[in-house]
């Protein structure tokens, strides 16, 4: 009897120390690493690959000792003396949730080090791609960090209303901030009266990319209109399968990349003005110059290497490797500047094996207008350290330190080094900007945002059902707003 | 397979026999065989992933570099080992993980024991409200969780992790060991009994030696759940204490917002992997004495 049941006993505990150490075999090389996939649009501007990850600092728990290798002395001295002026010994620390990691949180890191050797202030920096998630769970429970990245506008404001957003008019001075910012990004940061939100960096979006070795080198003389653009693609038929890399597979948030060249399409055709009724729901999607917009897009897709089929399935980091293929699968690609640290750009060389020019004008009086997209912060405190790490990160000495690695664009108008003539280019067209509108998508309303992605993604895979999806997202813009 | 192999037994003709059994079990040997290939296939295809280049890991997929055995490099391991914060996440995550795994093993085992072998009021009810706790997902926990941390100013510190962790793993560490607690024969608790043995002494000389392989085996389980934990360990430690970072959250920020940087996840899956793995596989001989020599002499 006894005899019977220890025999049982012992094969379960076999089964189960077994099924545990088969867990434990096969379960943790799945399971280890955090998802892989992409977050959501425009979330942050990176302008190369460079070589920032060798040096120094590359994680949350420790300072980093030495400088990015590629800070420039002086122009940490000159951060340093900055941060003095905000006070000398205040001590004590600041908590930072963002969303950036690998290189660019290394060029956070670095850009902080001039700020608390002079000020003897903490940054506790915890950078994590899910952050919306832990931001979201620290503002229903209360439990927040002092400064944060804000996912977008829209919860800005919503923060903002709900009174957890501190104004930073009274901690940095307002005058000089306004000077250095394009208006549209103040304007964006501003909820009430109040300022609630600053832009660390921005990215400019709507670039052409192409490789110079197929095409030419057209920085000097890019095509002044789309229909010169257009008809250079013709000239250039035999040199490539097809005109356009395009895809938009980005995870939950696929469809973004469309977006962003629909967007294009309708800042250059018909302007800011019409542009900014139109994510404000104003504008009907029906309306013909968001349908001509779409048409637009549809003679693009139409013209991708790979179809329809490489759109939606390829992933947008790895659109443009095509470009770069012998023969090549395409002339141009449409993205924003960040795309240059992902897929084949990241191992490619700026300028001699990819080069950009802006998106032509459709109409020519809307040449100067740019789009963009960054990275929105707002204070959770008003201690002193929170006061004077945001002076110290909006200001054009951090701002010059933050752009050094090519990972970033700065926001701030005084900031004019950057480290290679591509960025120094991207950067010049992003403070030339005649008008300068943010991302229209990242504007929308939740539910607006969603159904925008997804009816794009219809929209690719049957072009022929334009008329319902416009008026489904029609139907959504009533509701959603 | 069994009947192929059953004749073999009959012994009338032992060369035969031995030929046949040799061939009969061909089969089953090449079923197992492709069973475990198929089944490894992804985590070989990372192992050489994370020898690759990243130019490579991009350009092409992992089994060209079968044919190309000279393009392998250590480099993702370098850039993983040298990013800062590295180890001092590793000693973290032992931090967190080693009393994550105890404390629960400990509240669970008392309480399997009563469970089993203690008769209160309400014994049942009680038993089936803790195993109906394992279907509510921890993520809907957090928020009142932190709150309730931020009023003890426990956000950012071990502590927060440790009982959050002991939390989650109860109710399934219970109904492992209770279920198991509960098939020990009833004869050997009513023996010491008479014998004058208490509850104390029955669950210390008893109950708890006995339940060594199931012990063992929840230990797997609940280490690898929290070794591996990364959205658990952000809520809590959020933005609050940094310092205290287990190596996913570190490893995990090896990637950047865009998601350049991700050919390094491999390498880094592999030297996250290695502490449990060495753990396990050595302990291995352990938990099968375990189980050999815990139970009762029979």
């Amino acid at each position: 009897m006894t005899g019977k049941s220890t025999f049982g006993i012992r094969r379960a505990g076999v089964l189960l120390a077994t099924a545990g150490l088969v867990f434990a075999a096969c379960g943790s090389g799945t399971a280890t690493t955090a998802p892989a996939a992409s977050t959501a649009a425009g979330s942050s501007a990176a302008g190369s690959s460079a070589a920032a990850g060798s040096a120094a600092a590359g994680s949350a728990a420790a300072s980093p000792s030495v400088p990015p290798a590629s800070f420039d002395p002086t122009a940490i001295a000159a951060a340093k003396t900055y941060a003095a002026t905000l006070g000398s010994n205040i001590g004590g620390s600041v908590s930072v949730l963002a969303v950036w990691g690998g290189t660019e949180q290394a060029q956070f890191l670095g850009m902080l080090q001039p700020f608390e050797d002079a000020t003897g202030i903490k940054v506790n920096y915890t950078g994590t791609r899910d952050e919306p998630a832990v931001l979201t769970a620290g503002i229903a429970s209360g439990q927040l960090p002092d400064v944060a990245g804000l996912p977008g506008p829209a919860q800005m404001i919503q923060y903002a209303a709900s009174g957890k957003l501190q104004d930073l008019s009274s901690m940095l001075d307002l005058a000089a901030y306004k000077g250095q910012t394009p208006d549209s990004l103040v304007q964006l940061g501003t909820t009430s009266g109040k300022l609630a939100g600053v832009f660390l960096d921005v990215s400019a979006k709507g670039q052409i990319w192409y490789d110079p070795a197929v095409t030419g080198d057209l920085s000097t003389t890019p095509p002044a209109s789309w229909d010169a653009l257009t008809a250079l693609a013709t000239t250039d038929k035999a040199k490539a399968t097809s005109p356009w890399c395009f895809s938009v597979e980005s995870g939950a948030a696929s469809g973004w990349a469309a977006t962003d060249v629909l967007e294009s399409f309708v800042l250059k055709s018909v302007g800011p003005t019409v542009y900014n009724s139109w994510w404000a729901g104003k504008t009907k999607w029906s309306d013909p110059a968001i349908k001509t917009a779409f048409q637009d897009l549809g003679t693009m897709v139409a013209g991708s290497f790979g179809g329809s089929a490489r759109i939606l399935t390829t992933n947008f980091a790895n659109a443009g490797d095509p470009l770069f293929t012998s023969p090549p699968g395409c002339l141009f690609l449409h993205q924003a500047s960040f795309i240059t640290g992902l897929g084949a750009f990241a191992n490619k060389t700026r300028l001699t094996d990819y080069n950009f020019f802006p998106f032509p004008a459709i109409d020519p009086q809307y040449s100067g207008a740019v789009e963009g997209a960054g990275d929105l912060f707002g204070a959770f405190s008003n201690t002193p350290q929170t006061a004077a790490l945001m002076k110290y990160l909006v200001s054009s000495q951090a701002q010059t330190l933050f752009v050094a690695g090519g990972e970033f664009l700065s926001a701030n108008k005084g900031v004019t080094n950057y480290p290679n003539s591509m960025n120094q280019g991207l950067g010049a067209l992003l403070s030339g900007a005649t008008s300068f509108v943010f991302d229209a998508s990242d504007q929308m309303p939740a539910a607006m945002q969603t159904e925008f992605y997804k009816q794009l993604l219809v929209y690719i895979q049957t072009p022929s059902q334009l008329d319902a999806v416009l008026a489904d997202l029609d139907s959504v813009q009533a509701s959603s707003y | 397979m069994t009947t192929l192999a059953a004749p073999a037994r009959t012994g009338a003709d032992k060369a035969g026999g031995g030929w046949r059994r040799r061939f009969g079990r061909l089969p089953l040997h090449f079923v197992v065989i492709l069973l475990l290939v198929i089944w490894l296939i992804p985590t070989i295809g990372l192992f050489i992933n994370s020898f690759r280049p990243s130019a490579d890991v991009q350009a092409s997929g992992w089994w060209t570099a079968i044919f190309q055995p000279s393009q392998l490099t250590l480099s993702n391991y370098t850039y993983v080992l040298d990013s800062a914060g590295i180890w001092p996440a590793f000693i973290n995550s032992l931090f967190i993980t080693i009393p994550a795994t105890v404390i629960p093993i400990f509240v669970a085992a008392f309480a399997a024991y009563a469970f089993s072998w203690m008769s209160f009021p309400g014994r049942n009810i009680l038993f089936v409200a803790v195993v109906g706790l394992l279907v509510v997902p921890l993520q809907t926990t957090f928020i009142p969780i932190l709150q309730l941390f931020g009023v003890f100013h426990l956000n950012g510190q071990f502590l927060a992790l440790w009982l959050a962790h002991t939390g989650y793993g109860l109710p399934f560490a219970i109904y492992l060991l209770r279920n198991f607690m509960g098939s020990l024969p009833r004869e050997v608790f009513e023996s010491a009994s008479i014998d004058g043995a208490n509850h104390v002494t029955s669950f210390l000389r008893l109950a708890l030696p006995m339940t060594v392989p199931a012990i063992a085996a929840l230990a797997i389980f609940q280490f690898l759940f929290v070794w591996n934990d990364l959205l658990v360990a952000l809520i809590y430690l959020g933005a609050a204490n940094p310092q205290n970072a287990p190596l996913t959250i570190v490893v995990a920020n090896l990637v950047s917002s865009l998601g350049s940087g991700w050919w390094y996840l491999a390498a880094a899956a592999f030297l996250s992997t290695a502490l449990p793995l060495v753990v396990f596989l050595s302990l291995q001989r352990y938990f099968v004495r375990g189980i050999v020599g815990g139970s009762v002499k029979g």
